[in-house]
């Protein structure tokens, strides 16, 4: 997967090409609007991370133009601004997802990754993880052909752990992932515990669910 | 009292006093009028009546007589002459009693003493007080009338032109004051008058209200431009810790202190993202076209919540109509308010507590929900500085609040026209109104 960020605080930029590169995806990286043009003119990309607050072009013009030049591509518009307007209207432009900054870089990926299913089609839909399967398209966990039927944040919060799976998720990060704004500030409560008891309840009636980690003192795991 | 009622109190009532203290006085003022006049008829009368005693000598009337008297048939008048001792000088005019064939009336009488070849005379001339007073009446109510329309006319003009003089400031009261609320968006447009004092007033309160807004504007934006900035370089230090977590060689230690990091910075993050949605509210920057029933926005913060209320034991019970709908309102700032007060009574509940929401629909046809649980309570002196930024419930024992949920519910409700009272009980607990205008409410049938 080929990925162009085009945005000008440079710091934030290589953070992102660095955690994109390590979850496999090839980055490329522009500081300014015409810079990013010019590249999307000549490479084709699957993914356009779009900084809209850009100093030489209105990043909604530069969105635009880009589609022009690349309308195959999934736009991900990030931005500081965050009103609902520039929203909307980055969503009619045909932009694909809209993270407001500051974002997670896991949010980034998972969002990147809902796109790829539904935009690229791609046949990783259903992932085996033990002795289940887990189908991100129809958002069923099935064991043997037996559906088991888990609640919409149950489900959120395992395939957000699936997605970065080998990788320790504090219980702050898969808060915010399935509250978003609305999560609140005592993270050491333990809402996110009772979630994953209740996933190892489920899945644990019918297999084994060692893959499913807690690891003290920071958070869960899942291992594969 | 306002202005214009005072003064036409005081314009009546004074004209009403001079009235009065004319039409009282007005029967001695008559009274002398008239006497002075009679007076002046009676000597005219006595030049006349010595002319022709002149003329024809004043054995002509006396005829032999010792004196002369003539009265005419009435009694209404008279005139006597008679001798009096050489020297004898009288000339006055008097009010006095005389008989006249049986009949004692009163008179005023014009003595006057003049000498004659044939010796000393006096004459009397007299008027009878009755035909004085016969003016006096009429005269009397003409005047009266006169006098009552010249001040009918008068009171109606001052009235009428104070009320035109302080239009200008009624205006100004009308648009400056009632129909204005803080922090004043619309331009202000000067009222035309050309009273100095108005011209003044109008133009100081524009003035005030121009830079009541200025600032307020400057604190708005500063705080939307300072938490746009924030947000950048949170953003940058969060994304360089989940960078260093995902290091497979950082160790355990190191992962811990990294975690303590991304919670301070999340806290910071929350902070900024708080005093941006509510510089977002005040900036008017939400649509309020959406509408949403009562009982599906109570479902909706369940759903997110429900999870926090297992955790603290807390039972909830919820008796809310499903027959009504908010109209004109943004859907998620009220999700996000209800939300918060009910996150705050779950947080400041004891373990095992209760939280209970009920509803009713008043008689002017808005609409209240209450929002009663049993927790610590806030102590009287905090009750009004609750919805202030950065003030956290001195009672709490958990440091987790940063004192902005009140906050941003204070926000959307003002901006919504809602109305949140509060009324608690030190560790009984506190019961949260949120009244809703009429104009927000529609029933379902």
């Amino acid at each position: 997967m080929k990925v162009l960020l085009i945005e000008d605080e440079k710091t934030l930029a290589y953070e992102v090409e660095a955690f994109l590169k390590k979850a496999f995806y090839i980055c490329d990286m522009a500081h300014t609007a015409g810079k990013g043009l010019e590249m999307l003119g000549v490479n084709p990309y699957d993914f356009v991370l779009l900084d809209l607050g850009l100093p030489d072009l209105d990043g909604l013009k530069v969105l635009q133009e880009a589609k022009k030049l690349n309308p195959d591509a999934a736009y991900i518009i990030l931005t500081a601004r965050g009103n609902i307007e520039d929203r909307i209207v980055g969503l009619d432009l045909g932009a694909d997802d809209y993270l407001p900054k500051p974002f997670s870089l896991l949010e980034l990926q998972s969002r990147m990754q809902a796109i790829s299913r539904r935009k690229f089609n791609l046949n990783t839909h259903e992932i085996i993880l033990g002795e289940f399967v887990i189908d991100l398209q129809k958002r069923i966990v099935s064991h043997q052909m037996n559906e088991i039927e888990l609640t919409r944040k149950e489900f959120d919060l395992l395939s957000y752990l699936l997605l970065h799976k080998n990788r320790v998720l504090t219980r702050m990060q898969l808060s915010e992932h399935i509250w978003g704004t609305f999560a609140d500030d005592d993270y050491d409560s333990n809402y996110i515990d009772v979630h994953i008891k209740n996933i190892r309840k489920k899945l644990g009636a019918f297999g084994q669910v060692e893959w499913l980690e807690t690891v003290r003192g920071v958070g869960y795991k899942i291992r594969k | 009292m306002k202005l214009i009622s005072k003064l036409t109190l005081f314009i009546t009532l004074s004209k009403l006093a001079i009235v009065l203290l004319f039409v009282l006085t007005l029967p001695y003022l008559i009274g002398e009028i008239a006497r002075n006049y009679t007076d002046y008829y009676l000597q005219q009368q006595q030049i006349k009546v010595l002319e022709v005693v002149v003329k024809n000598g004043v054995d002509a009337y006396l005829q032999g007589e010792e004196s002369y008297g003539s009265y005419t048939m009435l009694k209404e008048e008279y005139i006597s002459l008679e001798p009096v001792e050489k020297g004898f000088v009288l000339d006055t005019i008097y009010t006095d009693e005389r008989i006249i064939e049986q009949d004692t009336l009163n008179y005023r009488v014009l003595t006057h003493s003049f000498i004659t070849e044939n010796g000393t005379y006096l004459m009397e001339v007299g008027k009878t007080i009755e035909t004085i007073d016969q003016y006096k009446r009429p005269l009397q109510r003409i005047a009266t009338y006169v006098l009552l329309g010249l001040i009918l006319i008068t009171l109606i003009i001052d009235l009428f032109y104070t009320r035109y003089l302080l239009r200008p400031l009624d205006r100004i009261i009308r648009t400056k004051i009632i129909n204005r609320k803080f922090p004043f968006n619309e331009n202000s447009v000067p009222i035309q008058t050309n009273t100095t004092d108005f011209r003044f007033l109008d133009d100081s309160l524009i003035s005030l209200m121009e830079q009541i807004h200025e600032a307020f504007e400057k604190e708005r934006e500063f705080t939307a431009n300072a938490s746009h900035e924030l947000m950048t370089p949170i953003g940058i230090l969060q994304n360089k810790i989940e960078n260093l977590m995902g290091e497979p060689e950082v160790s355990d230690f190191v992962q811990e202190r990294l975690i303590g990091m991304q919670k301070t910075l999340n806290r910071l993050k929350r902070i900024v993202h708080s005093l941006l949605l509510i510089s977002r509210i005040e900036n008017e920057q939400f649509s309020k076209k959406e509408s949403v029933s009562t009982a599906e926005l109570f479902a909706d913060v369940m759903d997110e919540i429900s999870h926090r209320l297992s955790e603290r034991d807390i039972i909830l019970k919820i008796d809310i109509s499903n027959e009504i709908t908010l109209e004109n309102i943004n859907r998620d700032l009220l999700f996000q308010m209800i939300y918060n007060l009910v996150n705050n009574a779950i947080r400041y509940n004891k373990p095992s507590g209760f939280i209970h929401i009920v509803n009713r629909i008043n008689p002017d046809g808005s609409y209240d929900i209450d929002l009663i649980d049993s927790g610590i309570g806030i102590p009287n002196e905090d009750v009004g500085t609750i919805f202030n930024r950065f003030r956290k419930a001195s009672q709490s024992e958990d440091s987790a609040g940063y004192g902005l949920g009140l906050s941003i519910v204070k926000s959307i409700a003002d901006y919504h026209k809602i109305v949140i009272s509060i009324n608690s009980e030190i560790a009984k607990g506190t019961t949260f109104t949120i009244s809703f205008p009429a104009e927000l409410i529609r029933f379902l049938t």
